[in-house]
């Protein structure tokens, strides 16, 4: 690893003052992924600013509204009672990440950010545009039985891993963002970008800026929601495909619906199509078909990883089967 | 005694020492003015090394030395007296494998001397690489152990046999992944070499080291007390052991050298993968005529590695017809070696998963043909056991498992959209026992030593020897110390194979017979003395005291050796391997295994529900430690069914996913209660009956467990491990 200088950040500002000045700083914060990749070389920052005794880690909010201060851990949230009872699904896939031991440690911030499991991306040896911008993807030609059927360019075809970002996206869940400048308010499905021909672009972040909040709409009671994670082993493993769902069905029809796809896109895949379908629409098989037909709409597979495509459609089918029956 | 010693479920005399953290693993050695040694790997997995730039690494801060081909020592290539030894470092620009040692860069501490590796530049000639099994480029080794063996004509009776199964089956590479990283901590004082190394075989590491280096075997000493973990990757002294040695000599201070978890994927073996193709020939009640089971494994190219896959066909069932072959198949990937029942793991699956197709062929309980065709004695040579109690496995674990609740129609057992599937399947592991010493010292205060130089890695064995000295000795538990993993005691066979406990404890027993004659000799002509004139076959021992079988009278050992003003006696034992060619062959352990798996029908999603395992394993010394030992193995299993799988880029020879994030190994969630229960007795080949239990886990898991989600799904997975998209 390379040698760095680290720097405890006293305030929000300052820290951001502090990495905003050095094109080769970087905050830290849970540091679960983050000093995964400086071991790995595949992050040598020269400057690391740990930011995590900023008081950015309350809970708070009202009946429509969840503020989630970035450096609430994966636990902490998980064991919150308003996202016990009002947001099933956020819980669920909080639970569902990680071990109990990496989530007491990540926070919810970081975990938006955490960079992908590709190996080729984590392996300096090999060819990676995220990595190197230019130097070709080694993914496309080699073990990819991971990576994303949606949103994948032939720059990257790199999976988000996160699970607690695919039920955020689903709700419509925003980040707010402080830099230099003003501050502003980004819904998660304007915040990640998709490959195309700059993997090495993941959001819309500028350097220096930090997501300091959450803000997650609280789904209206009566709402049913649900995470499935699909996986090889039963538990600390990332997603081959995950759905997140949300359901409001009253006197036998869908009122609202949210749906997202995990482990499958590029970046959390939202499926507005899906959930246009669902809407005014009887809970049964044939809509939950072509809702799960609509998410996968577009989708392209490469030789190992094909099969997400169909898996994927049948993992959304079974997360809105399992909610609709739950009446 | 009040009660027996061995047999019970004593906890671990070890135990204590382990959870408080004060047993010194190979890690924890940091000799004075240690410096550190990480290595530098290629990025190719053919060619030479065309050119390499070492200045900036040398220029580095703290770097001691950079040692490449250009500058390293002459190393001997070593015929190895416990299996072969992985060829020597750095000996030349020539590149096999990918993640193939080429530097190795000493510094003050391990992160300038990760920090320089990085800055050593390499210029590659490379050349395509060969590394999947089918790759018609590459060479065949036939008969690579001698072993293959036939019996009858197989092609006859396949051509007349009214029901033929014709099956090809793959397992994956798959890495061993003990806990511990492998690690050396090497240190010479003049000529004498002492090595701290994570090692399964104190004895066969000091002479491979020996005869590597060109150094008299006495110099050299080898220590291993404690090990995190082998599964085998401990039973071959690997090229990074060398290097520590070399390194320390060469910047005249001791070195450690610890290798990174993905360094344990490339550096210390593997399970090789194998495609098998299986051919048996039956009649229409189930009698099986023919067994034709030819098995490919993968190899490195400029190595040797035993590895009998076929074995469990020459020795699995009654069918007069078998022929056995094997194949090793070089190829550009890391030198492989053994992985927790090398061989008969990968080669189960396949016999035991075209046994259930004959079965469904058939029409016949999976269970009912293999107790048709058991084999009352060995089907090749025609020798008897000397003891088998596999029906009683097959009838134990039936019984507790509720096998004959299976409904045999495929697809026919469901809970909501859950399938769920029964599958079995039997096994055995060979017998092994090798040439093992040991030394038994009793001193006056009444307290006994045991000391070998063979090791524990986790299994039990400083338990067991405890237990079984106690007993031989008359001792209660407490006042047995066993000393272990030490190239400077008597010399010990490699912990492996299921073989050390038969092996040390064979030694045990001669010692211990050496060690009462001794006291006998001692008062001889003891006036005082109620032994006096006593023989070793007329006395048996009890309550730390020796006393004639004829007339109970006695002394103790204390008693003795106060009247004799000695402080201690002390005395060595050995045991061979049991002689070829007897009419009885020699036996090991059995296996029956019951499993039931729930598949989910939509999303592929297979869970192993229950798992059932009735072993025969000979006299068991301590019912604890050999559960562990099987539940262990199961785990093992489940992985290698499920989940384990070395994946190597065809294209580059490249393992893409050599860390515990990307390479999956079971975790506590997919493990379900794990049921064992022991049948039959002591085995008459050894003096303590033993038969070994440590490889049994393994195999009869994996295809247990594919046969349960053929049950479960009506789809037959032929190639390890069975992941969701082969079911979706």
């Amino acid at each position: 690893m390379r040698s760095f200088t680290y720097v405890r950040a006293t305030g929000v500002d300052e820290a951001i003052a502090e990495v905003s000045a050095d094109p080769e700083a970087a905050f830290l914060a849970g540091g679960t992924t983050q000093v995964d990749l400086m071991k790995d070389e595949v992050f040598r920052p020269l400057k690391v600013v740990d930011i995590t005794r900023l008081p950015l880690r309350e809970v708070s909010g009202d009946d429509d509204t969840l503020i989630v201060g970035a450096l609430t851990t994966m636990e902490e949230l998980a064991a919150h009672d308003v996202v016990a009872r009002r947001l099933p699904l956020v819980r669920q896939a909080l639970l569902l990440g990680a071990s109990p031991q990496l989530r007491h440690m990540a926070t919810v911030g970081g975990n938006l950010l955490q960079r992908t499991r590709c190996r080729y991306f984590r392996d300096p040896s090999t060819a990676c545009n995220k990595r190197d911008p230019g130097a070709g993807c080694a993914a496309l030609d080699g073990f990819h039985r991971m990576h994303a059927v949606l949103g994948a360019s032939s720059w990257c075809v790199a999976t988000h891993a996160s699970d607690v970002a695919v039920p955020l996206t689903a709700l419509g869940a925003s980040v707010r963002i402080r830099g230099q400048g003003a501050e502003r308010m980004v819904p998660l499905t304007e915040f990640y970008r998709v490959p195309g021909e700059t993997p090495q672009v993941e959001n819309v972040l500028e350097h220096g800026e930090m997501i300091t909040h959450l803000e997650i709409p609280l789904l209206p009671r009566g709402t049913r929601s649900g995470y499935l994670k699909v996986r090889d082993r039963a538990s600390y493993e990332f997603a081959l495909a995950s759905v997140a769902a949300a359901l409001l069905i009253d006197g036998g029809t869908i009122r609202a619906a949210h749906l997202a796809l995990g482990g499958v896109g590029t970046v959390p895949w939202r499926v507005p199509r899906a959930e246009e379908l669902l809407r005014g629409a009887a809970p049964d098989r044939e809509v939950f078909a072509a809702a799960a037909e609509a998410a996968l709409s577009g989708a392209v597979g490469l030789p190992g990883n094909g099969f997400k495509i169909e898996l994927g459609r049948r993992a959304v089918v079974r997360m809105l089967s399992i909610l609709s029956e739950e009446s | 005694m009040d009660r027996a010693v061995v047999g019970e479920g004593v906890d671990r005399v070890d135990a204590r020492v382990k959870v408080s953290g004060r047993a010194a693993y190979p890690t924890d050695h940091d000799p004075p003015d240690v410096a550190h040694a990480v290595l530098v790997q290629s990025t190719i997995a053919a060619g030479r090394v065309a050119a390499l730039d070492t200045s900036a690494a040398e220029a580095a801060p703290g770097v001691l030395a950079v040692i490449t081909h250009e500058n390293a020592p002459e190393l001997c290539a070593a015929q190895g007296e416990g299996g072969p030894v992985p060829p020597p470092p750095l000996q030349s620009d020539r590149i096999v494998h990918h993640g193939q040692t080429i530097a190795v860069v000493v510094a003050e501490t391990f992160e300038q001397a990760t920090e320089a590796a990085r800055l050593v530049t390499v210029l590659y000639a490379r050349a395509e690489p060969v590394v999947d099994i089918e790759n018609p480029r590459a060479e065949h080794v036939r008969d690579p152990f001698g072993t293959d063996d036939a019996t009858g004509d197989v092609d006859k009776a396949l051509a007349e046999a009214p029901v033929r199964v014709e099956r090809t089956y793959r397992t994956a590479a798959n890495t061993n992944n003990p806990m511990g990283p492998f690690a050396t901590v090497a240190s010479w004082d003049g000529d004498e070499l002492t090595v701290h190394d994570c090692t399964q075989g104190p004895s066969r590491t000091r002479s491979d080291l020996a005869n590597v280096l060109k150094a008299p075997r006495d110099s050299v000493r080898v220590l291993a007390p404690y090990l995190g973990g082998g599964f085998g990757a401990g039973l071959r002294t690997w090229q990074h052991t060398v290097l520590a040695a070399v390194a320390a000599r060469q910047v005249g201070r001791p070195v450690k050298l610890v290798l990174t978890r993905k360094q344990m994927f490339t550096s210390v073996g593997h399970r090789p993968d194998t495609r098998q193709t299986l051919r048996i020939g039956a009649t229409r009640d189930g009698r099986i005529t023919a067994i034709d089971h030819e098995a490919w494994q993968t190899l490195s190219i400029d190595d040797a590695n035993y590895e009998h896959v076929s074995r469990c066909s020459l020795s699995g069932y009654a069918s007069p017809n078998i022929s056995a072959r094997d194949v090793q198949i070089r190829l550009h990937v890391p030198s492989p070696g053994s992985m927790r029942a090398p061989g008969d793991a990968q080669g189960n699956f396949a016999l035991e998963s075209a046994l259930d197709e004959l079965a469904h062929e058939l029409g016949m309980d999976p269970l009912e043909l293999r107790l048709r065709n058991h084999a009352d004695v060995h089907p090749v040579t025609g020798q008897r056991w000397s003891s088998n109690e596999l029906r009683a496995c097959y009838r134990t674990g039936a019984e507790k498992f509720g096998w004959s609740r299976r409904d045999p129609e495929p697809r026919s057992m469901r809970r909501g959209r859950t399938l769920v599937g029964y599958g079995m399947a039997g096994t055995s592991f060979f017998f092994y026992q090798a040439s093992c010493a040991a030394r038994i010292t009793v001193t006056r205060d009444g307290q006994a030593v045991v000391g070998s130089a063979g090791m524990d890695l986790g299994t039990g064995t400083y338990t067991v020897m405890t237990q079984l000295a106690a007993e031989l000795l008359g001792l209660p538990l407490g006042r047995v110390r066993v000393v272990l993993g030490d190239s400077s005691l008597p010399r010990a066979p490699s912990a492996g194979g299921s073989g050390l406990t038969g092996s040390m404890g064979s030694a045990l027993h001669d010692a211990r017979r050496n060690l009462i004659r001794s006291f006998l000799d001692l008062v001889r002509d003891d006036t005082d003395s109620p032994l006096r004139g006593a023989d070793v076959d007329d006395v048996r021992v009890e309550d730390g005291r020796i006393v004639r079988e004829d007339d109970g009278r006695g002394e103790s050992y204390t008693e003795i050796l106060t009247r004799h003003r000695q402080d201690e006696l002390t005395a060595e034992g050995s045991a061979e391997a049991p002689k070829e060619d007897l009419p009885v062959v020699p036996t090991g352990p059995y296996a029956a295994k019951f499993a039931e798996v729930h598949v989910d029908e939509d999303l592929g999603t297979v869970r192993v529900a229950r798992l059932v395992t009735a072993a025969h394993c000979g006299r068991v010394l301590n019912e604890k430690t050999a559960r562990g030992q099987i539940v262990g193995g199961t785990v093992g299993g489940i992985g290698m069914a499920l989940f384990e799988h070395t994946v190597t880029e065809t294209r580059t020879g490249r393992i893409a996913n050599g860390t515990f994030g990307d390479y999956l190994v079971a975790v506590n969630a997919d493990i379900p209660d794990l049921e064992v229960h022991f049948v039959g007795g002591p085995d008459p080949t050894s003096p303590n009956g033993t038969k070994g239990c440590g490889e049994l886990g393994v195999p009869g898991t994996p295809a247990a467990i594919a046969n349960a989600v053929f049950h479960a799904t009506g789809i037959r997975v032929r190639r390890l491990p069975i992941t969701l998209e082969q079911l979706l």
